[in-house]
């Protein structure tokens, strides 16, 4: 069969490419230009060096190599709506966007143009009899990312790397001698410049004087002005450092209440959740009955909690955790597992966490 | 793999190989030394400069200057000559061009704009034939330099050179072409042309790529751009004997071969275009007469033009889009919009030129796989 696979000029998807290729399929790379030429200078998806690099892998491995600019596409489904949330003194979740809309959304559209079956990328996770479900290694698994996948779309999937350890991966690529082999990982957004968010989103808006990036009173839980915030599109809830307020016990940012411009504060205990409401669902594996069980991730990372999911009429799904969670952030998925497969997710609502 | 895209580069002919290898082997000589190595290679690029300067009809040999290529050669003959005038101080300081030029001009036009010369960039019309008057209205006594294509890379349209060369010379002004497109194809002839500098590339003409050669006739005097004492004074840097020697035998090829190669290519256009238009919503660009022989450039709406690009290479056919396919932008070429075909529908843009070695059953695949690439293509953007 003819498969896209994805590469960013990493190991992961190198290595994605290569056992596709050792398993005898007709592989063709593609790399995602993702941001505008003047913005590519750091390292990014789609930089000149990055497509370097995953030209210079398809060369080795003997399988042809494109460039598809999606630029445009990234700007408007995943810059325009991070910046957008954080204006909204949210913490959006852009690689979730990413996957939807674009590895998943448009590159499957450029397959089929292509005559390919499948698109291969180098995430870690599994598609076991058509359901998704997390990958070998649990310390990369990137299921968090991937819930909005559907049943469709995971036809027409491949994640070669899933069945290997991160370890594994970087072994199979300094055997095949892949340039890439020892290549850092990307841990940041890819598109935000030297981790600065605040920068970005700044740079990016169209009113300079947004209201979260305006400084603004910090208060504690009982309402108590205690020190100013620098824009509360600095904060993501749970954070603990850089406040800027002194305090005998640590203090972690609660919650924020953008209508007032103001960051609320508190201790460890404010900051565990019972439950939460996630919207903008999408079940991956068939809409369940009413009422399930499933262990549910708040975070990247997050390890799975138990809790009882409930449909709500509007499509929302309330989550009552069985131990109260450390700081769900609004913007954030709320991803439910069903031990290792994927039942589906949404993002965290504001104001709906208690 | 068939390969469609001769006006982005060709095979090399094997005469031509045949004809570069002994001075990669046992004639390694420097052309300037004195021993008889060294005059040996010199008696080889001499060689090449007499089949250069007859294919073209330049009145004398010395009129030929090698490069390294076609963009050497327009940088050298537009910077050249405005630099010269400057160190005149003979009170010229406008560079002309067109808006559909190569980008080989169009990056010195800028370089130049910076550094204080004034760029006028004649439009065309609508089937891509500069606008004469346009220029005939901007050159003046402070031109310095004339520059038009003599043929378009992109769609093919040969260009009013000579009338407009008359017009320039008229005025004192130098005038250049650029003719790498179109030697070989239809007939280049200096005299004829009435052009004071002319660029022409090896590789466009079944010769390796690194060689060019600049035409400048006799008492046109330009700054030079790589200095040195090689090529009269004129281009510094030891000579590129092998690949000028493949230059001379490709250049002498095209001279016998001008007539039927031109012919068959005809043939082959017509086929490929008859069968092309037979596509819903599919259009083709450029003057349908005034055009090489081996050029067809067409839109399709709905379509991307990198995407499709990449579709027949899958195919196993080599084609080629806008100006900017390795970096994954589908962009708008500047040729077509400047004809005032809408920038969306340019970014679909396709470009299909044969040449030595294209056969009808190469179109006849070509026709077959084309319909269907474009198809699916029609139907995903639908969707997507």
């Amino acid at each position: 069969m003819r498969i896209l696979a994805a590469m960013s000029g990493g190991v992961d998807s190198s290595v994605a490419a290569a056992i596709l290729k050792e398993r005898g399929e007709d592989v063709v790379g593609v790399t995602m230009k993702l941001l505008p030429r003047a913005a590519t200078g750091f390292g990014c998806c789609g930089s000149p060096a990055d497509v370097d690099d995953a030209k210079r892998v398809c060369e080795a491995l003997g399988i042809p190599h494109y460039v598809a600019d999606m630029s445009e596409r990234f700007e408007q489904k995943v810059i325009k709506p991070y910046v957008a949330a954080y204006l909204d003194g949210t913490t959006p979740n852009p690689c979730v966007e990413c996957n939807r809309s674009v590895k998943f959304g448009h590159l499957l559209h450029l397959a089929e143009a292509w005559g390919c079956g499948k698109v291969a990328t180098g995430h870690y996770a599994r598609i076991i009899d058509g359901r998704l479900s997390t990958s070998i290694d649990v310390r990369k698994d990137q299921t968090y990312f991937l819930y909005t996948l559907t049943a469709k779309e995971l036809a027409k999937a491949e994640f070669p790397v899933g069945a290997l350890t991160k370890d594994e991966v970087r072994a199979r690529a300094r055997t095949l001698r892949l340039r890439t082999a020892d290549k850092p990982e990307s841990m940041e957004t890819c598109f935000v410049p030297e981790r600065d968010v605040r920068g970005f989103v700044a740079s990016r808006s169209e009113s300079a004087g947004a209201a979260t990036l305006m400084p603004g009173p910090i208060e504690s839980t009982d309402g108590r002005v205690i020190g100013e915030h620098s824009g509360l599109a600095s904060y993501t809830v749970g954070q603990r450092k850089g406040l800027g307020v002194t305090s005998p016990d640590p203090l972690y940012v609660v919650r924020m209440k953008p209508e007032t411009n103001t960051l609320v504060v508190g201790d460890e205990n404010d900051v565990m959740a019972s439950s939460l409401v996630a919207g903008s669902v999408t079940w991956t594996a068939g809409v369940p009955a009413s009422s399930v069980r499933a262990q549910v991730r708040v975070r990247h990372r997050h390890s799975p909690a138990s809790a009882g999911l409930s449909l709500n009429a509007d499509g929302t799904v309330l989550v009552r955790f069985d131990a109260p969670q450390r700081a769900p952030a609004p913007g954030q998925a709320a991803v439910f597992y069903d031990g290792s497969f994927v039942l589906g997710g949404g993002t965290i609502m504001r104001g709906a966490i208690q | 793999m068939t390969y469609l895209d001769h006006n982005a580069t060709t095979p090399i002919r094997p005469e031509v190989l045949d004809a570069m290898l002994p001075w990669l082997r046992d004639g390694y000589g420097n052309p300037n030394s004195v021993y008889s190595l060294g005059q040996k290679a010199r008696a080889a690029v001499e060689r090449a400069r007499e089949s250069v300067a007859s294919l073209i009809g330049a009145a004398d040999q010395s009129e030929i200057i090698f490069t390294s290529g076609g963009t050497e050669s327009d940088v050298f003959a537009i910077s050249g000559a405005a630099w010269q005038a400057r160190a005149e101080k003979n009170g010229r300081g406008t560079v002309l061009a067109t808006r559909i030029e190569h980008d080989a001009v169009r990056g010195q036009l800028s370089e130049l704009r910076h550094r204080g010369f004034d760029i006028g960039e004649a439009p065309c019309s609508p089937d891509g034939v500069v606008a004469v008057d346009a220029l005939r209205a901007s050159i003046d006594e402070r031109t310095i330099v004339v520059s038009v294509m003599h043929a378009n890379n992109e769609t093919g349209v040969l260009q009013p050179v000579a009338e407009i060369a008359a017009l320039a010379r008229a005025r004192g002004a130098l005038m250049h072409t650029d003719a790498v497109q179109s030697l070989g194809k239809v007939a280049v002839d200096v005299k004829a042309l009435g052009v004071d500098m002319l660029s022409l590339s090896g590789h466009k003409l079944n010769a390796p790529k690194g060689v060019g050669a600049l035409y400048v006739r006799r008492g046109v005097r330009l700054s030079p751009v790589l200095t040195g004492h090689q090529e009269k004074e004129r281009r510094g840097g030891t000579e590129n004997v092998a690949s000028i020697a493949a230059l001379g035998v490709a250049c002498e090829l095209a001279l016998r071969e001008l007539k039927s190669s031109a012919a068959h290519a005809l043939v082959l256009r017509r086929r490929l275009e008859a069968g092309v238009l037979k596509i819903s919503d599919a259009r083709l660009n450029g003057h349908p007469e005034r055009r090489l022989p081996n050029t067809s450039n067409f839109v399709f709406s709905g379509v991307d033009g990198h995407h499709l690009v990449v579709a027949l290479d899958l195919e196993g056919f080599c084609v080629s889009s806008g100006p900017a396919c390795s970096s994954g932008a589908s962009l708008a070429s500047h040729v077509l919009t400047a004809m005032g075909i809408d920038p969306g529908l340019a970014a679909g843009s396709l470009r299909i030129s044969v040449g030595w070695g294209t056969t009808e059953a190469d179109i006849d695949r070509f026709l077959k796989c084309l319909p269907v690439a474009i198809g699916r293509l029609r139907s995903v953007a639908s969707v997507a």
